[in-house]
């Protein structure tokens, strides 16, 4: 039976950039969700809307001009209390990353073993021959050739590179993957096995993955749940089938509708307009101004995330009708 | 100060005026520029005030350069504000009349080397195939032949005159405008609006001139304003070495005559420090405006990822709402 | 395959500038007015005696003959002879050269070990005070006059740090008894040191400048987020992939500036009295030592074309990525 505790909580993340002329740019708003032991969860939405912010904040990853609030719930400590001091010791160990572009990942003068050995012996996981060792072993596990751990970077292909970047994400053994569109820039077959591998590596390690990405076919063919983001916020999560059988926010809904096949490997098509700005406070939804649904209270009231049916919240006021719940899961 | 390092110090100047980092700006925005950036703004004063004194010499300078109107290296007093030189000479009358020829030669070289080097790297970058290697080459040859030795012969080949001079400086500096301005190019030329004049038959001539040039002349103007620099401390070598203009007068020369007239020796700082102190002055303020225009015409915007102060923390935001 | 052949274009690359310099060197010299010969002044100089050595040096012959002749002089290191001391240029130009590679090699040392420490913390601490000032006092610098730097240190620094104005030996050393070892260079060093330090503020300038801008950009690059991710702490990042991936634009400038070097050494010599290349080239200006001069400057391009050389090399060695 698998394990129901969460293995990482984010509980009402805020992220705020400082802009130049003194204002502030609200970038993630309220971010709250868990993700369980060998769970794979996607996180979707236009470029933007914040997604890549939140997992960069997970890691404490964000630069100086950021400042962040909220929890990181991880084995039951906050890692985010401290800010910098108490996320550092647990990048890599618990909680790692593919970046998006991985191909850039790497550090173009040194040799991909001697890369992925690094945080191996920083963390004191394993070190010398062991090290090495255990280096062709990820890169067998990633399906890349043992012996190609002596090169450099520039001697891989792209999808070579990108399983590379898993392999590195893997060195310390994380309980959580942070994946931000892995398949970006990649050609279609090696898109599908990146992300069969990535299926897989979550099935035998108990890895817990969080995949971010504007592209609707991956996230359907491979997440189990899914939380959507506009404007900073997460406006409907839920099980993946939930999701996309039973959409309850006009976003995720137009979102699917504008994809024309499933399985094919267009992108998001764009929904007319654009999302608002983040630097203002914003009355009412921020979605209204490109929802086909509005109606009275769209403009005048912040919606709620309301549980709509078990294990799936969305923030809209077409739910509003409903037995009044709340936001989690 | 060499010539490659002009090309390097992007980022020096917008990061000591402390601004935050640019956002990419239309190209044609130089005005826009001086206004955002107060460095530029401040360069652009100093060389300013310069070119007045220059021109309004005969107005500024309290007494003649060619007369002895005060003791040897008499010290700065109410009569002469800096002293007086080796001749007896007013050091601010010198001082002023310098600042023409000075001035003069690091505009009159930098055209020169904005001429040359514009010339080929346009051909170079707009053409392309062959004319661009052998261009390429000759460029490569003339960057790695050492430039003073060069000039020292030049001078001593051709004479010492004013004219040689700012020939001989354009000559050696317009290796590294030539390369800008044919990376320039050769971006402009892949442009879609150049592509669909040319492919409606316009021929090459009125390509670069309604077309190339336009684009290319703001990072032209930004990269001339830099030779500026160069020329006028090329100029103060060449006459510190004796192979200046013996008829004319210019901060070099005055740098030079201190060092000849034994100032050191004499406890004359006046005669040492201001003409090196305009030099320095006048350098620094086209280094800034070169760097300030280069900046904003190449944008390099920075994230850096690591930052002495991290991203902050702030106490929890909202209120969680429970079932 | 394609590592080798970047030396092999390297090595031609370096060859062909050298056969360019040493054909440009001849040709400018002989453009000078008057000859080696007709320019000489001695008491044995009759217009038959000018003949003979004119005819000896083979500058009746016409010009192709004389440049081969050049040619064939230069591959067996015949420099020619001076027109003042009458000796064998290659000779003249040891002793200078040591002392200006010792006086060059310390000024550089320091303008290197500063530039880099200071443009590294420049760049890592971007933005910063120290960032800002340092900035500044290396624009400053950078935008001085060697000469100017160099009359001005005589000035207002030498006497008071006790250190001699100019000059390689004080001449009060060994009247009274012979100098230990230990004396002798110790004098010769701080005849060295303000020299050095001339050439090395004006460098130590250019150089904070070109290592903070290659930092930056380096820094902001994807793989250094990464090594963040991983746990490194700042200081690592800073080294192991900040600065050994801006190595590469480092080095490349440096190199480039090595021109700037020679110009600069000439000019801190003159002003210091050093006897080195640099104020030996002054004085053959000076004389019309055509001659040296031309032997003078063939070895200077030389070593800046030898130094760019190595620079190739060098830069070989620390990108993989580098076919061509």
């Amino acid at each position: 039976m698998t394990d129901r505790r969460p293995v990482i909580a984010v509980e009402d993340m805020h992220v705020w950039f400082d802009l130049a002329d003194g204002a502030e740019l609200h970038a993630v708003q309220g971010v709250t969700f868990e993700l369980r032991p060998g769970e794979r969860m996607g996180l979707v939405g236009e470029s933007g809307c914040g997604k890549t912010t939140t997992i960069l904040a997970m890691m404490g990853l964000l630069p100086s001009s950021a400042s962040v609030s909220g929890r990181v719930i991880l084995d039951g400590e906050d890692i985010m209390e401290r800010g910098e001091s108490s996320v550092a010791p647990h990048r890599w160990c618990d909680i790692s990353m593919v970046f998006q572009g991985a191909m850039n990942a790497f550090n173009p003068v040194k040799r991909i073993g001697d890369q992925i050995v690094e945080p191996m012996e920083m963390h004191g996981t394993a070190s010398g021959s062991s090290a090495r060792a255990q280096v062709r072993d990820l890169l067998e596990l990633v399906g890349i050739s043992g012996d190609r751990a002596s090169r450099y970077p520039h001697e891989f292909s792209g999808g070579m590179r990108q399983r590379a970047a898993i392999a590195l994400a893997l060195a310390c053994q994380p309980k959580v993957l942070l994946a931000d569109e892995p398949t970006t820039a990649l050609d279609v077959m090696v898109q599908a096995q990146i992300l069969d591998l990535l299926v897989r590596l979550t099935r035998d390690l108990g890895l817990s993955m969080i995949l971010v990405t504007h592209d609707l076919p991956v996230v359907a063919q491979v997440c189990d749940r899914a939380a959507v983001m506009y404007a900073g916020e997460i406006v409907e999560m839920g099980q993946m089938s939930d999701i996309y059988h039973e959409p309850r926010h006009p976003y995720t809904r137009m979102l699917f509708a504008a994809t024309p096949d499933l399985l094919g490997d267009d992108e998001v098509q764009s929904i007319a307009g654009v999302p608002p700005r983040l630097d203002r406070d914003l009355i009412g939804c921020p979605f209204a101004p490109r929802c086909d649904s509005t109606f009275a209270p769209c403009t005048v009231d912040h919606p709620r995330s309301l549980q709509v049916e078990t294990g799936h919240t969305a923030m809209c006021h077409l739910n509003d009708r409903l037995v009044v719940g709340a936001a989690g899961a | 100060m060499s010539r490659v390092s002009a090309d390097v110090a992007t980022e020096a100047t917008a990061a000591a005026r402390g601004d935050a980092p640019l956002t990419p700006r239309r190209r044609n925005f130089i005005s826009a520029t001086f206004r955002s950036q107060p460095q530029a703004m401040v360069g652009l004063v100093i060389v300013v005030i310069f070119i007045l004194i220059a021109i309004f010499a005969p107005l500024l300078a309290p007494y003649s350069i060619h007369e002895k109107t005060g003791a040897i290296y008499a010290p700065p007093s109410s009569a002469h504000w800096l002293g007086t030189d080796d001749g007896g000479v007013d050091m601010l009358s010198l001082l002023i009349y310098g600042s023409r020829v000075s001035l003069e030669v690091g505009l009159a070289a930098a055209l020169v080397a904005m001429i040359i080097g514009g010339a080929v790297g346009v051909l170079s970058g707009f053409f392309g195939g062959s004319v661009d290697i052998i261009l390429m080459r000759i460029t490569d040859i003339f960057l790695v032949i050492p430039d003073i030795p060069l000039i020292i012969v030049m001078a001593a080949v051709f004479g010492r005159n004013l004219r040689n001079i700012i020939i001989i400086i354009g000559i050696i500096y317009w290796t590294s405008t030539a390369r800008l301005i044919r990376a320039q190019v050769k971006s402009v030329r892949e442009r879609v609006y150049v592509k669909r004049a040319r492919s409606l038959g316009a021929g090459n001539n009125r390509l670069v001139f309604k077309h190339v040039l336009p684009q290319v002349s703001p990072l032209l103007i930004a990269n001339t304003v830099l030779m500026i620099a160069l020329a006028i401390f090329a100029e103060t070598y060449i006459a510190f070495l004796g192979l200046g203009d013996p008829t004319t007068i210019s901060w070099g020369r005055l740098i030079e005559n201190a060092f000849k007239g034994n100032a050191v020796l004499n406890s004359a700082w006046w005669a040492i420090v201001p003409p090196g102190v305009c030099v320095t002055l006048v350098i620094l303020a086209c280094t800034m405006m070169g760097q300030s225009m280069e900046d904003a015409l190449n944008p390099r915007l920075r994230v850096g990822h690591l930052a002495v102060r991290r991203f902050r923390v702030r106490p929890l935001h909202g209120k969680l709402e429970t079932e | 395959m394609g590592r080798t052949d970047y030396i092999v274009k390297r090595s031609l690359f370096a060859l062909l500038t050298v056969l360019v310099a040493v054909t440009i060197n001849f040709l400018l010299f002989r453009a000078l007015p008057g000859t080696a010969v007709s320019g000489l002044k001695c008491r044995a100089c009759t217009v038959q005696f000018k003949k003979a050595l004119a005819h000896d040096l083979g500058l009746d012959q016409s010009k192709w003959q004389q440049y081969k002749l050049y040619m064939e002089n230069l591959v067996h290191g015949n420099l020619g002879v001076s027109a003042i001391s009458h000796k064998p240029v290659r000779g003249e130009l040891w002793e200078p050269l040591k002392n200006t590679v010792a006086m060059i090699t310390l000024g550089t040392v320091f303008s290197i070990v500063f530039g880099v420490l200071t443009g590294v913390m420049a760049a890592w601490r971007r933005g910063t005070v120290v960032d800002r000032g340092s900035l500044w006092l290396s624009l400053a610098f950078y935008s001085m006059p060697t000469q100017w730097l160099g009359l001005m240190i005589v000035y207002f620094v030498a006497d008071r740090v006790g250190l001699p104005h100019g000059g390689i030996q004080s001449p009060d050393l060994g009247i009274l008894s012979q100098p230990s070892t230990y004396e002798y260079w110790k004098d010769r060093l701080d005849h060295m040191i303000l020299p050095a330090m001339t050439l090395g503020l004006v460098l130590y300038g250019e150089y904070t400048l070109i290592v903070r801008s290659a930092m930056l950009e380096t820094l902001g690059e994807d793989y250094v987020l990464t090594a963040r991710a991983k746990g490194m702490s700042n200081w690592a990042i800073v080294w192991k992939h900040g600065f050994r991936n801006a190595l590469l634009p480092i080095v490349t400038l440096i190199a480039l500036s090595l021109g700037f070097i020679v110009g600069g050494a000439i000019v801190v010599e003159y002003v210091f009295n050093y006897p080195g290349i640099g104020l030996a080239i002054v004085d053959a200006i000076d004389k019309r030592d055509y001659p040296f001069l031309q032997g003078a400057f063939l070895l200077l391009t030389f070593s800046v074309i030898l130094f760019n050389f190595i620079a190739d090399l060098v830069y070989f060695k620390l990108d993989p990525r580098v076919t061509t």
